[in-house]
C-alpha cells in the first residue's frame, strides 16, 4: 500500500471531473460524478462491473458525449472535439487495443507518429518503453504471439508512449496471470512515483488498497464515497484490526492496554489478545510497551487494516463481486 | 500526415498477410489466363478436310482453305474419320476432295467433293464461304480447260496464259462497312481484353468488401476509439482507414492494368482515362468497404458476407457475363446490371477499348462512379461518427 498523505491535494488538479452524466436510452450509466486528480496522484475508481467506471472514464478522456458535466484537464475544457488536449493523456483501456499482426515496435510507433511524436525521438522512445514493460527481447514479434499478461504490457506501453500528464488505466489487469498482474502493478507504482497522474479503474479492492492514494467508490453510476483507505474507513466507522500473538500473562496484558488512547476493544484469543483500535501506526509502540512490562512476550503482530470490500458493502448494500 | 499513417498501416498489414498476396495479385491473372484462353478466341469454326492428291491444283486449293479466316482447317486422312468427328461435334463440317482432283479438271471431267455438316447455321455458312472459295478457285482451270480445247495446246500451258491475263485484268473488290451497335461491331475485343476488365472490376471490389473485415477487427479491438483518444480527430481516422483501403484497391487495379497490358497485350485504351476509371472505382469500392465496416460488428461474419457480395454485385454488373450479350438477349437484365457500378466502369472501358474514347467521353461514366463513392462514404463516415463518439 501507498503511504498516506502522498496525494498533493493542495496542487492544481491535472484532471477535474465535475457533475459528469450520462444515459443509454433509459439507462443511466454515470449520475452526476465528480472527482479530480493531482499531479503525483493515483486515483482509484472502484466498483464492480457495470458500476459506470468506463463510460465515466470514456468522457474523462474526451472519448464519448457527455449528457452533462465539465472535464477539465490543467485548467483547460476538455471534449471530444478538443483533439490538441489529448496529447496530455495516455488512455490504456480495458480491450487489448494493439494489431494483433503487427510487432510490438510497429504497434508502438503507428500508436507515436499519432501523437505527432518526431521519428528521432519516437525511435528512441519506442527503446525505452519496450524496456519499461519488459518487451525488449520481443520487440519484433507480432504481438498475436504473445501471452495474455505480454499483450497486457503492451497495451500500457502505448499509453506510456509520449510521456504524458495523466495516465488513465482501465482494469489493465483483467484476465492476466498473477505474475504478470505483479509485475504491471509495479510498473504502476513506479510511475505514480515519478509524478504522473494516474486514473485507475479497477474491481479488485486489493489492487485499489495497493496503488491508490485516493479511491472512489462507485456503484450504479454514482460516486458513493471519496477519500483516502482510511477516510472511507472512518465513513463506516471500521478501525484497524491488530492481532498480538504472545505468551504469559494475557490477561494481565489485556488489562494493560485497555486503557491506550485510541483503543476500542481488546479480547484475548487463542494464543494471543486481539486489539480493535482506531488508528495501529498511533497505538502499536504503547501496546508493546504496555505488554513488556506486564511481562507478556510477544512473538507477532498482525494488523489488518479497514477493508475496502467491507465499506463498499456498507455503501452499496451489496460486494464488489457481485 | 496522421491519414496517411492510418493508411500505411492498414497497407502494411495487408501486404504482410500471405493469402492476400495470391488473391490480389496471382488469382486475377490466373482466372484472366483461364478465361481468356476459354472464351477470348471467339467461335471460329473448324472443318475437316480430306485432300490426299498431291497436284498443284489440289495444293492451291488447300492452301486457299487453310487461308480463309472464318474456319480452321483440321487436316485428316479417310472420310470416316471426318464423319465420327463431325456426329460428336468436334468439327462443324468436314471436306473430302478426291485423290484425282488435278486429273479430272485437267480431262474436263466434272469433279463430286464431299461436303458433311451437321444441320445449322453454321453448316450453311461454311458451305456458302467453301462454295466461293471453289468457284473462284475454278475460274482459271475453267478457262484453261477452253483455251487447251479451242486453241490445241497443252492443258499446262493454257492454264499459264490464263493466270497471266487474270493477274492483268483489273477486278471488282468488295469493301464492307458496319454501320451502327452491331453484335459483329464488338467482336474487335482481344482475346484477353474483355476478361481483364471484368475481373478488374470483380477483384477490386472483391478485395475491398473482404477486406472490410479489417475495419471491423480495428473497431471490435478498440483501437478504431484509441485512435480517437489520441490528438486525432474522427475525420482523420476515417480518412486514413479509407486511404488504406483506397490504396489496397489502386494497387491492386493498376497491377491488374500493368500486368494484362504486358503478359496478355490487353488494350486498355487512353492510358490516363482508363486510370481514371481504375481510382474512381477504387474509391467506390473502399466507399463500400467502409460502409460494411461500419455496419458489421463481427470481423468473423464481415469477410464472407464480403466475398459473397463482391461475387454477387459483379455477377449482375456484368463481370461474368458480358454486358453487351445481356444486352442482346436479355435487355431488362442489361438494365438491372447498371444498378451496379461495375456496369457504369465496364460500359468506360468499352469506350475506351473499343471507340478509342478519352478522358471527356468517359466523363459521365466518371461522374457516377464518384457518385456512388460519395454516397457509400457520406454513409460510412455518419455511422462510423456515431459509434466513435457515443
Amino acid at each position: 500500500m501507498r503511504s498516506e498523505g502522498s496525494a498533493t491535494d493542495n496542487s492544481q488538479p491535472v484532471l477535474e471531473c465535475r457533475d459528469l452524466r450520462k444515459s443509454f436510452g433509459e439507462l443511466t450509466a454515470v449520475d452526476g460524478v465528480s472527482f479530480h486528480i493531482a499531479a503525483g496522484e493515483t486515483y482509484g475508481l472502484l466498483g464492480p462491473n457495470g458500476a459506470g467506471k468506463t463510460t465515466s472514464i470514456s468522457m474523462a478522456v474526451g472519448l464519448m458525449r457527455r449528457d452533462g458535466g465539465q472535464v477539465l484537464l490543467d485548467g483547460e475544457p476538455l471534449d471530444p472535439g478538443t483533439t490538441s488536449l489529448k496529447a496530455k493523456i495516455g488512455l490504456v483501456p480495458q480491450d487489448l487495443a494493439i494489431y494483433p499482426d503487427l510487432t510490438a515496435r510497429e504497434n508502438l510507433r503507428f500508436f507515436g507518429r499519432l501523437y505527432d511524436m518526431p521519428r528521432t525521438e519516437l525511435r528512441s522512445r519506442v527503446d525505452e518503453v519496450l524496456e519499461i514493460i519488459g518487451l525488449s527481447d520481443r520487440a519484433d514479434d507480432r504481438a498475436d504471439t504473445f501471452s495474455g499478461g505480454m499483450k497486457r504490457r503492451l497495451n500500457i506501453g502505448i499509453g506510456l508512449l509520449h510521456a504524458p500528464r495523466l495516465l488513465v488505466l482501465d482494469e489493465p489487469t483483467v484476465g492476466v496471470d498473477p505474475q504478470s498482474r505483479n509485475a504491471i502493478l509495479e510498473s504502476i507504482e513506479q510511475l505514480g512515483s515519478e509524478g504522473l497522474a494516474v486514473l485507475y479503474t479497477t474491481h479488485y479492492m486489493e489492487e485499489a488498497e495497493r496503488l491508490c492514494d485516493r479511491i472512489g467508490i462507485i456503484d450504479r453510476g454514482q460516486l458513493k464515497a471519496e477519500g483516502t483507505r482510511r477516510e472511507l474507513a472512518q465513513i463506516v466507522r471500521e478501525h484497524d484490526r491488530v492481532r498480538l500473538s504472545a505468551s504469559g500473562s494475557l490477561h494481565t496484558g489485556a488489562e494493560a492496554i485497555e486503557g491506550i488512547a485510541g483503543v476500542q476493544q481488546v479480547d484475548i484469543v487463542d494464543g494471543g489478545i486481539d486489539v480493535l483500535v482506531e488508528q495501529a501506526g498511533n497505538s502499536l509502540m504503547a501496546m508493546l510497551s504496555a505488554l513488556d512490562e506486564a511481562g507478556v512476550s510477544i512473538t507477532g503482530v498482525e494488523i489488518d487494516e479497514p477493508n475496502l470490500e467491507a465499506v463498499f458493502l456498507h455503501l452499496t448494500g451489496r460486494s464488489l463481486r457481485d | 500526415m496522421k491519414a496517411l499513417a492510418i493508411a500505411a498501416s492498414n497497407l502494411h498489414r495487408f501486404a504482410r498477410e500471405r493469402s492476400n498476396v495470391f488473391f490480389v495479385l496471382i488469382l486475377p491473372m490466373l482466372l484472366i489466363l483461364v478465361l481468356g484462353s476459354v472464351f477470348g478466341r471467339g467461335f471460329e469454326p473448324r472443318v475437316g478436310l480430306v485432300a490426299p492428291g498431291t497436284g498443284d491444283l489440289t495444293t492451291a486449293l488447300v492452301d486457299g482453305l487453310e487461308a480463309h479466316e472464318e474456319f480452321a482447317v483440321h487436316r485428316h486422312t479417310d472420310r470416316d474419320t471426318v464423319v465420327g468427328a463431325v456426329e460428336r461435334g468436334e468439327l462443324e463440317a468436314g471436306l473430302i476432295v478426291p485423290p484425282d482432283y488435278d486429273d479430272a479438271i485437267r480431262a474436263g471431267d466434272t469433279v463430286e467433293i464431299d461436303f458433311i455438316a451437321r444441320a445449322g447455321q453454321d453448316s450453311l455458312s461454311i458451305r456458302r464461304t467453301i462454295d466461293a472459295l471453289l468457284a473462284e478457285q475454278m475460274a482459271l482451270p475453267r478457262i484453261a480447260a477452253f483455251v487447251a480445247r479451242e486453241g490445241e495446246i497443252p492443258y499446262d500451258q493454257a492454264l499459264a496464259q490464263a493466270a497471266a491475263v487474270a493477274g492483268e485484268t483489273a477486278g471488282v473488290q468488295v469493301e464492307s462497312t458496319v454501320a451502327g451497335e452491331s453484335f459483329i461491331g464488338r467482336r474487335s475485343w482481344g482475346q484477353f481484353d474483355l476478361g481483364a476488365q471484368q475481373q478488374l472490376m470483380l477483384f477490386m471490389f472483391l478485395t475491398s468488401l473482404a477486406g472490410s473485415a479489417a475495419l471491423v477487427q480495428t473497431r471490435r479491438l478498440g483501437i478504431a476509439r484509441r485512435m480517437f483518444a489520441t490528438p486525432t480527430t474522427v475525420r482523420t481516422i476515417l480518412l486514413g482507414e479509407g486511404l488504406g483501403r483506397f490504396g489496397v484497391a489502386l494497387v491492386q487495379g493498376v497491377y491488374i492494368m500493368l500486368g494484362t497490358m504486358v503478359i496478355f497485350g490487353v488494350r486498355w485504351g487512353d492510358s490516363l482515362s482508363a486510370l481514371l476509371i481504375v481510382a474512381a472505382f477504387g474509391l467506390v469500392g473502399s466507399g463500400a468497404a467502409m460502409l460494411m465496416g461500419a455496419l458489421f460488428s463481427n470481423d468473423q461474419q464481415a469477410a464472407p458476407v464480403g466475398v459473397f457480395l463482391g461475387l454477387g454485385t459483379a455477377a449482375l454488373g456484368g463481370c461474368m457475363l458480358p454486358l453487351y450479350v445481356m444486352e442482346l438477349f436479355a435487355p431488362a437484365v442489361w438494365t438491372a446490371a447498371h444498378v451496379m457500378p461495375h456496369a457504369w466502369a465496364l460500359d468506360a472501358f468499352e469506350v475506351l477499348a473499343l471507340r478509342d474514347g478519352g478522358v471527356g467521353d468517359v466523363l459521365p461514366f466518371l461522374g457516377i462512379l464518384l457518385g456512388y463513392a460519395a454516397g457509400f462514404y457520406v454513409v460510412a463516415i455518419w455511422r462510423l461518427r456515431s459509434v466513435l463518439t457515443r
